[in-house]
């Protein structure tokens, strides 16, 4: 018996397939998704209390890349985990395809890119991209990618012929790729990202970010996607939600009129430099 | 020596010469095959150089047989009846490898529960703090009158003192594992069972490991100890105890070399286990 609730997978219906056809790019489908309203949260540790989260509205659309951009300490981490199913709010609800966070978790509604790339280092490439997958196996496992389609992410990564090696054989952009596949072959449908690249170089991080947009762009994921750089959101996101600190907030949402596919060249457009400009504003304009 | 390469600091069998640390580097994968061999003999040479200066000051000092026999003279000693040896060996062996075994079973079900409980860690820490500062050698005797002659009390005794190694770092491990790891597990719902088996235990083996290296040597001290004061008929303990009633110094220093055999190999075979696990592990890379 692997099973250890009495949970049953009626959380929100797989809303993902894996196309592999190299469809046009995904839009957010305007249905909402995860539904967040009146979340607050508070943190206490030796008599301090911090208010890491008050009252945060937000909308996620499905097929959505909305981005949380905002300083250190704004909440971001503690509004993904919720999202998540890993912690849980002091007031508010979190809703997910209409179900609560928890049904969805059972169901194996996530995929999760950690900050580290978090990998087993006793086990091969091939055996930690699947990891997630192997775990609790009975639930949502129609979703789980088969192993062509994982080969597929691999190739797509450029990963292909590090199949068998460990991680500690790896660079930390690779190990990053690793982790990003991981989450992808879960198959599910809401991908959660907190600072993914933060620990990479820059120009390992610009190169993941087409990578992702690559990946994601297979499959419709719903990404939320937790980041400290405002050219990073804006290169990579449908919307981003501006948060600001003390007491953590939503301070601005915006979206992004890029068109997809995203391309490195657009970065030097004047378009982009108007979005990044906006974002910078917004920030500013928040920041206590 | 002044050089700047992490990595040769550390490998004792890179003793390149000074200079250009890519020099260095460059060296290194061509050593000369006679110093890899020197390299590989080292630690035979260590040995048997020790016993050939113990052999040699024994002819110098002209140290009675009955005092202080020359390895020379142990080794046939030992030779003389093999089987005698080979029969008590094979008893504390056995009585080390139960030992052993029942401590690392018993300290992993007493790691796993203070792992997930700080009230437990925090109740059961003071008891293996005392269990390991106080001498075995103490309350051997009361284990004795407690549980009478035979083989329990040996057990108890070699388990005793292999225990706390093995509960020490057994908690240490099971903790050691990667945050973002069991993040991960939850994010798909892992059950606790998978969290343990699948993340926390391969994360414990390193800690393990070397407790594993530190309890072979406790082992055998707490079953030669047992066969000391538990009226034992085998072992290499109950050899050195007759040994010593009848002035048998031949005998004795046989029982010692036997026991420091078994020993070193009891380790090595640790080594080479932990070498083929952990493969993955940082400890292990070249
Ligand atoms: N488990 C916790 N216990 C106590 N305080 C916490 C905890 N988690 C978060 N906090 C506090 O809540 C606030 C928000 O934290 P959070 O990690 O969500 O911020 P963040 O926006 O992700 O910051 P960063 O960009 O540095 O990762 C911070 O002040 C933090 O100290
Ligand atoms: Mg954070």
């Amino acid at each position: 018996m692997i099973g250890n609730t009495g949970v049953s997978p009626n959380g929100p219906r797989a809303m993902m397939t894996h196309p592999t056809t190299d469809a046009p790019s995904p839009v957010g489908t305007n249905e909402p998704l995860v539904s967040i309203s009146g979340v607050s949260k508070l943190f206490s540790r030796r008599g301090r209390t911090v208010e890491a989260l008050r009252d945060v509205d937000l909308t996620i659309g499905d097929g959505e890349f909305v981005s949380l951009l905002g300083p250190s300490g704004c909440g971001k981490s503690t509004l993904l985990r919720i999202i998540g199913g890993l912690q849980t709010a002091d007031r508010g609800t979190v809703s997910v395809g209409g179900g609560d966070v928890q049904h969805a978790r059972a169901a194996k509604q996530y995929g999760l890119v950690p900050q580290a790339p978090a990998l087993l280092p006793w086990k091969t490439v091939a055996d930690n991209v699947r990891f997630l997958t192997s775990l609790h196996r009975r639930r949502g496992s129609e979703q789980v990618m088969n192993d062509a389609e994982i080969q597929e992410l691999l190739v797509t990564v450029g990963l292909a012929g590090f199949e068998r090696s460990y991680p500690h054989e790896l660079s930390g952009g690779m190990q990053q790729r690793v982790s990003l596949v991981r989450a992808f072959a879960v198959g599910a449908p809401i991908l959660l990202m907190d600072e993914p690249f933060a620990a990479l170089d820059e120009i390992t991080r610009a190169d993941m970010r087409y990578l992702l947009l690559d990946l994601w762009s297979r499959t419709h994921a719903t990404v939320v996607f937790v980041t400290h750089s405002v050219t990073e959101a804006a290169i990579l996101s449908d919307r981003v939600v501006v948060m600001a600190a003390r007491p953590g907030r939503v301070a601005a949402e915006r979206t992004i009129e890029l068109p997809r596919p995203r391309t490195p060249e657009m970065e030097d457009e004047p378009n982009f430099h108007e979005q990044v400009r906006r974002l910078r504003a917004d920030l500013r304009e928040h920041h206590a | 020596m002044m050089r700047l390469d992490p990595q040769s600091v550390a490998d004792s069998s890179t003793d390149v010469a000074d200079g250009d640390p890519l020099d260095g580097y460059a060296r290194r994968s061509r050593t000369s095959p006679i110093r890899r061999l020197l390299l590989l003999l080292a630690p035979v040479i260590g040995v048997v150089g020790f016993l050939a200066i113990w052999q040699l000051s024994i002819v110098i000092f002209d140290i009675k047989k009955f005092v202080l026999p020359s390895p020379w003279n142990i080794l046939g000693g030992i030779k003389s009846d093999p089987m005698f040896y080979v029969r008590n060996a094979r008893t504390t062996v056995w009585e080390s490898f139960l030992g052993f075994t029942i401590a690392f079973l018993l300290a992993m079900l007493g790691a796993t529960i203070m792992a997930l409980s700080k009230f437990a860690e925090r109740a059961i820490l003071p008891l293996a703090v005392l269990l390991q500062v106080t001498p075995l050698i103490a309350y051997a005797p009361a284990i004795v009158i407690w549980q009478g002659f035979g083989l329990k009390p040996i057990l108890i005794m070699t388990s005793l003192v292999c225990f706390v190694p093995f509960l020490i770092n057994g908690v240490l491990g099971l903790r050691s594992v990667d945050p973002n790891l069991l993040e991960l597990a939850r994010s798909v719902d892992a059950s606790r069972r998978e969290e343990f088996f699948r993340l926390r235990l391969p994360s414990a083996l390193p800690s393990l490991f070397s407790a594993g290296r530190i309890a072979v040597g406790l082992a055998l001290i707490g079953s030669v100890l047992g066969e000391f004061f538990s009226g034992s008929t085998g072992g290499l303990g109950y050899s050195v105890k007759t040994a010593q009633a009848h002035s048998l110094t031949l005998q004795l220093w046989g029982s010692v070399f036997v026991l420091a055999f078994v020993g070193a190999a009891a380790t090595m075979l640790i080594i080479g286990l932990e070498r083929i696990t952990l493969q993955w592990h940082s400890s292990q890379r070249p």
